[in-house]
Order: C-alpha cells, then structure tokens, then sequence
C-alpha cells in the first residue's frame, strides 16, 4: 500500500452502526463473499453494486458502533474500501478495521467540505488528507499498524509470526502487594497485573495473556476459515477457551445456522476444546454463572456485551475474529489502556426502579460515543448496593456508550459470588488519586424508570415522557435482563393477572440453570399462565433471530440491549428498551405504564 | 340414525344437511387467508381467531398476519386466542364438548372426535362463506368403520399403528372412519382420530359400539412394527409419501430429531420421551428439539420435572404451538441435513430447507434416534 493515495468519497452522517453497515440478519451468511453485496442495503443499497476498489469512505463521529460483528469491517474489505476517514471511531470496529487491512483516520474538518463522489488525497506521512483544494490535518498513525494494513491484515501478520517460530512475550504477573499500590484506575490495574507492569497510563499499549477467551457461535465459521487461512495446527492453551452456541442454537436461520453449530464443532474437535456450551444459554451470562470470568483477571470474547463481567470486576472486552484467531495462537492480546470516567452512583433506587434504569439514563446522558475508548468504573453506596445481577446490566450496556469495558468494584458480595476471599480481590477499587477525565455523580433515589425509544440506544427518556404509548410485543430476555432477579421482577407483576389482548409477551431466559430455577419457582408458569409465551435460553430477538420478529410499524417493548432499525423486524418497526418492571407491567397494560403504579 | 356423523349432521347419509357450526375456527396458518375475503361475519361469538403456528414469529411476514387476524377480530368481536399452544390441542382439551361441531382449514380438524365432536376441514373460500353466513351445507357422507384389536408391543406407538394403516392405502375418500377401538386410551384416540384424514377420510371419531360384520377394516395392533413416513416433493403430494417399516431404513444417519404436535408434545407422549433418557446421552451433533403441544402440557411438564430433565439431556425447548412446519425458527434444518420428526409434513421446506430430508416417526423412534444419531 502506498503512503501516498487518491480515491472516490462515499460519504456518511454521523453514528453509522454496523447494523447500517451489514444488517444483523445478514450476519450468518455464511461467506463474506457473498455477504458483502449487502454492505448498507438499507442507507445505501446501491453501494454494494457500485463500490470500486479503492473508494474511500467519509463519515461523521461514532462510525462503526454498536455490534462488535467484524463483518463490519470485513464486508467494506472485501468491498475493496482501503480507507475510512471519521471525526471519530467506534472501538470494536477500530481494531476490526485495521486486522482487516483498512486504514482509518481521524479527522474533523474534511465531513463538512466533501460530497459523494469528489476525489480525496490522503498522504499518510505529511498526515493529510486534502479535497476541493482543502487539506486537513490527520492523526499518526503508528508503523505497526500501518504495517498490519500493508499487509493485508492482521491474518497475514500473524502467519508471518508463526513463520518466524513464535515467540511468547515474557509475562510475570504482579504480587498482590503490587496489585494494591494505589493511585490507579480500576481498566490500569487489571491491566497491569496481567501485563506484569509496575506502572502504566491511558494511551500505553500492553501486551496481556488473557485468562480466558469465548468464542460464541456466530464467529465459528469465520474462525474456523481464518485459522485455516493462517495455517494454525494448534493453539496455545485449550483450557482457557470456552465455545458458546447461543446466536444460531436453536437453529433457526435455514440455510446459515448449521454451519455454525457444525464449525463450533469442529474447532472444539480440531483444537481440544473441551468447554462447550451447546444450546444452554446466552455467552455472557455463561461466562460468570460458570465462573469462567473473574474478578481480577481479563476475559475476552467475539462479541460486543463482553463488557458484561465488569460487573464483577473482571477487564473483558470484546475482538473480532482475526483477532481471536491470533490470540488463541499466541495466547496474547494487546490493549491500549482507556481513559477512565468515574461514576459515584448515590443515594437507594426505588421499589420498581432497576439498575437497567441507572443505565438507561446514563446512556441517555453521555450518548452512544459518551463512552468511546474509555473505562466507565462505577462506585458509591448504590452500586456496591446492586445485586451482582444488577451490576452485570449495567456493566454489559456500558458497551453502548462505546465504553471499552464498564467496571464495579470487588466487594463481599462479589467475593461471594465467586466463593472467594475478599482479600485477594480487595484492589479492585477506585482509588482517590487515580486520575479520571471526569466524574459523573448520580444520585439514583429520585431516578423514575428510563425507556430507550426508537431508534437510538442513547434517545432515552423517563417512562412519564412514553406512558400510553400503545406496544404490540414485549420481550424479556438477553444478557443484559434475563436473569432469575429480572425473571422474578417480572413474575411479581405478573403474577395472577392477563397480558393484553392480542399483544405478544416472549419470555426468553438466559441460561438453563436460570430457566431450570425459574420452573422451580413458579415463574414460568406465572407467565404462561399470564399469556406468555417461553422460547429456549439463547439470544433470540435480541440479536435479531427469529423470536418475536415484527412488521411494519408495529411496537416491540424489549429488555435487551439494542433498539437499531431494522434489529428487531422491518425498518418500519418501532423498538423500545426499558426494564424488566416496565415490560412485565406493559405487557399487562398493553401500553407503556410506569411500574410503581400498578 | 346409527352412525356418528349422521347424527351429528341430523340427516342420513346420501342427503344435504345445512348446520350451524359451534365454531369456526380461523389460524395463522394456512386458514388465515381466509380473512383476506371475508366482508362479514354471521356469528362472531362462534368464531375463533387463533394464534398457534408462527409461535413466536420468525419472519416479518409472520407478524403482518397476526396484525391482519387480530384487527379482523376486533373489527367483528370474534374471539382472539393465543399462547395456548396447539389451537385444536388447546380446543380439545378445553374448550370442544360432546356432539358440538367444529369447522377449521386445517387438515387434522377430525382429531374432536375422539370426545365425540365433529371435526371438519374445509378449503379456505368454504371456510370464508362459513364466516359470512354461520352455516355449513354438506352431502352427509358414508361411513366405514374400521376395528382396533390386539395390543401395541413394547417401543411400538400408536403413531406407528396409524402410519402402519395409512401405508395399507385403504379406499377411505371423502368417508367417515368409525373407529372401534376400546383398547386405546384418550390420547391414543385423538391421535387416532387426528391422523386419519391423512387418508382423504372427510371426518373420524370414535364408536364404542363393536361393528361386527359392518367392519369394513382392521387395524391389528399386535403386528405393528415401528414406520416411517419419507420426505415427499410438496405440500400437495404429502398424502401420497411413502410410508413403510422403519428397519427398511435402519441405520440412516440423522442431524436432528423434533417431538412435538398432537403426535409427540402432548404430556402423554412426553412422559414416554422422558422415560427413555434414562441411561442414555444426547449424541454429539445431534439437535433435539421439544415442543410442548399446548401450555396445559408446558405446565404439565415443568411440574412433573420432564422439562428439566430434557434440559439436562441437552434438547431445546420451543413455545407451545404447532411446529410442524417451520420456514424460520428454532429447530429449522440447513441443506442436505437429514431430520426425523412427530410432525407428519414431511414435504421439502416443511422445516427449512428445500433440500433437508424430513421424515417422520414415533417419539419411541426419535427419542432412540437421539443418542446415536441413527435410525
């Protein structure tokens, strides 16, 4: 690749998901090949028939948020596209890009001077990029990195290293005694126990050995495509590696779903892979109901909702596949260390208010890049007063902020959780004189139920602004609510009364030890018997499979995370977020009604 | 009038009769395109809008049709059902007494007679003036009464009785099939009683009066082996599959099993699924899906700890309703992959994709199926 190049602009507004970049549903196509002629079917749909290679794309802030899905990435890659120029990045899509050969740059000025179709000069080492007689200046962008890109990508890279008889980076773990030095962010200090650093700050890259890796089904034939890409005979240790079927299992997409489950299959066989997980539940709530993520240590995984385990203090982001292909070979992965917001969260949430509100509200307030790149670590005596469950709402929706991960401290109850000794946990704090960008304080007493309306995560608004609004589906489930406290906040409404007429209520817990629980006490047939329906714990319409998919302008009430256009049905259908409260007493309603009136 | 169908019809058989159905049954599974041509409706509270196939719905489609039978019954105050499962599961179960008559678009509408109700089917545009107007004028037709004898073996159903009759290729057209059968219990009866029209029969039900002489055929059940019913082209050739014994086909290996339908999610048939988990391990790459019939079973299920122990076997569990034929949803098969099923569609597409291999047999059969992949 040249340092120096020209190309035709594409250009996009701002906060361009990869749902608009390839939409969810066709996520499990199951060649990128053939996938890539989708690439902004409902923005652009002539740009997958039209794109030449070498086209540039022009966009506003936040480009590529939302799912973590590399297809993203890997879609405008082999759509040809070599260099995306943004006011900003999305987090997941930043590394997805560059391990797929795409140069991104940031730059603020050009989006307003350029329209589709004009030519842009991009000179990498004056770091430029001109148009219409206009150059503006961009960021620099690292040798190695560049080199990943040159090379076509991070798979090409990695190939090169094994050629090269790999080398394992010397990692020496910290002492409890160094863990506890204080003055450090919460993302620092796990970061730097893993990394064996005395000392690191925000913008340091680090090289970890994550204490385990989840790759959940979507990416199984992806990842089974690039390690044989790469030429990989084995990986560096099977037992950190847990394989998760819950997007594709049951199978419900025909023609994509069982090559997935097969490739799951065939990793597992191919490089001893003996934590499976077949069709028992969403991989999130897997990875610490089996204490697979802990406090202390660093998780990743395929997928966006990583964050999830932050609840119990554990560093867990998510990587695309190359990516993981790379780190299940050399069982490292690096990071940069994220800038860190501190979140003191005061005060006791009312009966019927949740911590998914907490979230809701502080989605709406610093919206969908409020986050981007950063830690958000939570403390104050209503964050240490959530459940565990609670804390793995928030912390699993602090990736819609754009956060790298969403952090709580370890406490008695987390300590518990795990069956552990708070003494080997109690580190994981905020400290007073660690240096935070900024501090949010909430005090969460006078906090009314929060609803994300359509068709943004962060367009959130206090139930009192929605009330009335006449719904037609509720869903709860996810990994962000489907577990037994949120089935029981649901249960409790709904006990002994009917749903709405004609409105559709799906059930779908998390895992089966919570669907087996919530048999024993009564829940499931409360809403059976209230007019639900129950569908196997896996990620249903959450993540856009067929569990309850609407039609045109038709209102879907969810507890799950997203509320992307299209996710959830047509581009016509209406999606709203809120807690298991709010969606236990809609269903009831038939329209939004605020919990603590009924 | 002495046969079954005569008295229910008040006429005997050869004559036009015009009754007024006790319910009219509208779905959103074939029968919902009825709504499409219906101006008015002669008695809404004898009609029945239920929501039982698309459960939860797996296409945008699917939910443009509940939106089109829900604001149909609203418009004319017909009763809206859903999430109770099988619609005419749900309808026998709780709904359906002795001597009423039920007419629906389906094609298992014959499964009421098993209590003593008339089940029948008729085309979508029949259905439609049935609405209009609340009455239904038919030529009564001939019954022919068919004699249950002997007793089913160890790991042979009743579903295998029922493949096993419709393999002979009895002359049943446009009949009514009298069943004589005092062994059979009532589940085994409905599902008697619901296959039968499989056979062209017009409606079945139950006698408990020996024929005799007047038997016009018998079913042995003593010599019944276990069947299968082979994948067919299309919906329409679905009466013509092939059905023979299942050792013809011993040994053909398998991706998928489903139980489910009036044949395979009822409490009765589940019990008997869970019995044979016990010793034994879902095999490695084989899907298992469980569908409870109706919400009843759901219940049922979870109380008497079968749904558990399905978990624990590593099946997955759907929403009570009629998962028979799935174009997207849980338990769909990818291409050339091979699934045996208690549904009885076995037409190409009827679970995914066109070139997926359904076929169908006992929960005996799939239940056994499931741990080693294999027939």
């Amino acid at each position: 690749m040249d340092k120096r190049f020209s190309g035709r602009i594409w250009k996009f507004g701002d906060d361009i998901d990869t749902d608009t970049i390839i939409p969810g549903k066709r996520g499990t196509i199951p060649t990128i090949e053939e996938m890539k002629r989708y690439a902004f079917e409902l923005l652009k749909p002539e740009f997958g028939s039209t794109v030449q290679a070498g086209d540039i794309l022009v966009a506003g802030s936040n480009f590529g948020c939302g799912s973590s899905r590399e297809q993203a990435a890997t879609v405008l890659s082999y759509n040809g596209v070599r260099c995306i120029i943004a006011k900003s990045f999305a987090r997941i899509f930043f590394r997805n890009a560059f391990n797929s050969g795409i140069l991104l740059l940031q730059c603020d000025g050009i989006h307003e001077v350029c329209e589709g179709g004009d030519i842009v000069t991009v000179d990498v080492d004056a770091q430029t990029v001109s148009v219409n007689g206009d150059t503006f200046t961009v960021g620099a962008i690292p040798e190695n990195l560049f080199a990943i890109v040159s090379n076509g990508g991070l798979i090409e890279d990695t190939k090169r290293r094994i050629k090269a008889g790999l080398k394992k980076t010397e990692i020496r773990p910290l002492s409890l005694e160094q863990c506890r030095k204080k003055g450090y962010t919460m993302a620092e200090k796990l970061l730097k126990r893993n990394a064996g650093k005395e000392h690191v700050e925000p913008g340091d890259i680090v090289i970890t050995r994550p204490d385990i890796l989840m790759i959940h089904d979507i990416y199984t034939t992806y990842l089974l495509d690039t390690m044989e890409k790469i030429g990989a005979t084995e990986i560096d240790d099977p037992d950190r590696v847990v394989i998760v079927w819950d997007h594709c299992m049951p199978t419900a997409v025909a023609k994509n779903d069982y090559s997935h489950y097969d490739a799951g299959l065939e990793l597992a066989k191919r490089y001893g892979i003996t934590k499976l997980h077949v069709g028992e539940g969403i991989c999130h709530t897997i990875m610490h109901e089996a204490k697979y993520a802990r406090p202390g240590d660093i998780a990743t995984a395929t997928d966006s909702h990583t964050t999830t385990y932050g609840g119990a203090g554990n560093f867990c982001s998510g990587i695309g596949t190359a990516e993981m292909a790379a780190a299940l070979i050399t069982g490292e992965l690096w990071f940069k260390v994220p800038e860190a917001v501190k979140i003191v969260l005061n005060g006791h949430l009312q009966d019927g208010v949740m911590s998914k509100d907490v979230i809701l509200k502080i989605l709406g307030d610093i919206k969908a890049d409020g986050g981007q790149y950063k830690s958000l670590e939570f403390t104050g005596p209503a964050a240490h007063e959530m459940s565990m469950e609670q804390r793995f709402t928030v912390a699993n929706m602090a990736l819609e902020a754009g956060a790298k991960c969403g952090l709580f401290e370890a406490d008695e109850k987390t300590a518990a959780y795990y069956g552990m000794d708070i003494k080997e946990i109690d580190w994981i704090c905020v400290d007073e004189k660690a240096r935070y960008e900024k501090v949010l304080t909430y005090d969460v007493s006078e906090l009314e139920p929060q609803l994300s309306c359509p068709q943004g995560v962060d367009n959130v608004h206090p139930v009192s602004e929605v009330m009335g609004t006449k719904i037609d589906e509720v869903y709860l489930g996810s990994c962000t609510n489907g577990s037994i406290e949120d089935m029981a906040a649901a249960a409790r409404i709904l006990k002994g009364r009917k749903v709405a007429k004609g409105l559709r209520f799906v059930v779908v817990p998390a895992t089966n030890a919570i669907f087996k629980e919530a048999m024993e006490l009564g829940y499931i047939r409360t809403f059976i018997e209230a007019g639900g329906v129950i569908c196997h714990p896996c990620c249903g319409l959450c993540c856009g499979m067929p569990y309850g998919l609407m039609t045109d302008d038709e209102r879907i009430l969810s507890t799950a995370n997203r509320n992307f256009i299209g996710r959830q049905g047509t581009k016509k259908t209406l999606s709203y977020l809120c807690s298991p409260t709010v969606a236990a007493a809609t269903a009831v309603a038939g329209v939004v009604i605020d919990p603590r009136s009924l | 009038m002495g046969k079954f169908v005569e008295r229910l019809l008040g006429g005997p058989a050869g004559t036009v009769v015009t009754v007024e159905p006790d319910y009219i049954v509208i779905n959103d599974g074939v029968s919902h395109s009825a709504v499409d041509e219906i101006a008015g409706v002669a008695a809404p509270e004898r009609v029945l809008v239920i929501y039982d196939h698309d459960v939860p719905t797996g296409r945008p489609e699917a939910a443009a049709v509940l939106k089109k039978n829900l604001a149909f019954a609203e418009r004319f105050g017909c009763q809206y059902i859903q999430a109770e499962g099988i619609g005419y599961q749900y309808m026998a179960n709780e709904v359906v007494k002795p001597g009423e008559i039920v007419i629906g678009g389906g094609s298992h509408g014959s499964i009421f007679g098993a209590k003593g109700a008339l089940g029948i089917n008729v085309s979508v545009p029949e259905l439609a003036r049935v609405v209009e107007t609340g009455r239904y004028s038919v030529v009564v037709p001939e019954t022919e009464a068919v004699a249950v004898t002997g007793q089913l073996r160890e790991g042979v159903s009743i579903m295998d009785a029922v493949l096993a009759f419709l393999a002979e290729k009895k002359e049943l057209e446009k009949k009514a099939v009298e069943f004589y059968c005092p062994s059979l219990d009532q589940h085994q009866r409905e599902v008697l009683c619901s296959m039968a029209c499989i056979t062209g029969a017009y409606t079945a039900s139950v006698t408990e009066e020996d024929p005799k002489e007047e038997r016009a055929f018998v079913l042995n059940l003593s010599t019944v082996e276990p069947m299968v019913m082979e994948p067919c082209e299309s919906r329409e050739a679905q009466k013509d599959a092939r059905i023979h014994k299942r050792s013809s086909v011993e040994g053909l290996a398998l991706r998928a099993g489903q139980i489910g339908g009036y044949t395979g999610g009822t409490i009765e048939e589940l019990r008997k699924a869970a019995g044979m988990m016990e010793g034994r391990a879902l095999a490695r790459g084989f899907r298992l899906t469980v569908c409870p019939a109706t919400s009843r079973d759901y219940i049922q299920a979870i109380d008497e700890g079968i749904l558990a122990k399905f978990i624990d076997y590593g099946a997955q569990i759907s929403a009570a309703g009629d998962h028979s034929v799935v174009v997207q949803g849980p338990g769909v098969m990818g291409p050339k992959e091979r699934l045996i099923t208690t549904g009885l569609y076995t037409f190409a597409g009827a679970m995914g994709c066109e070139d997926a291999e359904v076929y169908t047999g006992s929960v005996e059969t799939v239940m056994a199926a499931s741990a080693c992949s294999r027939l």
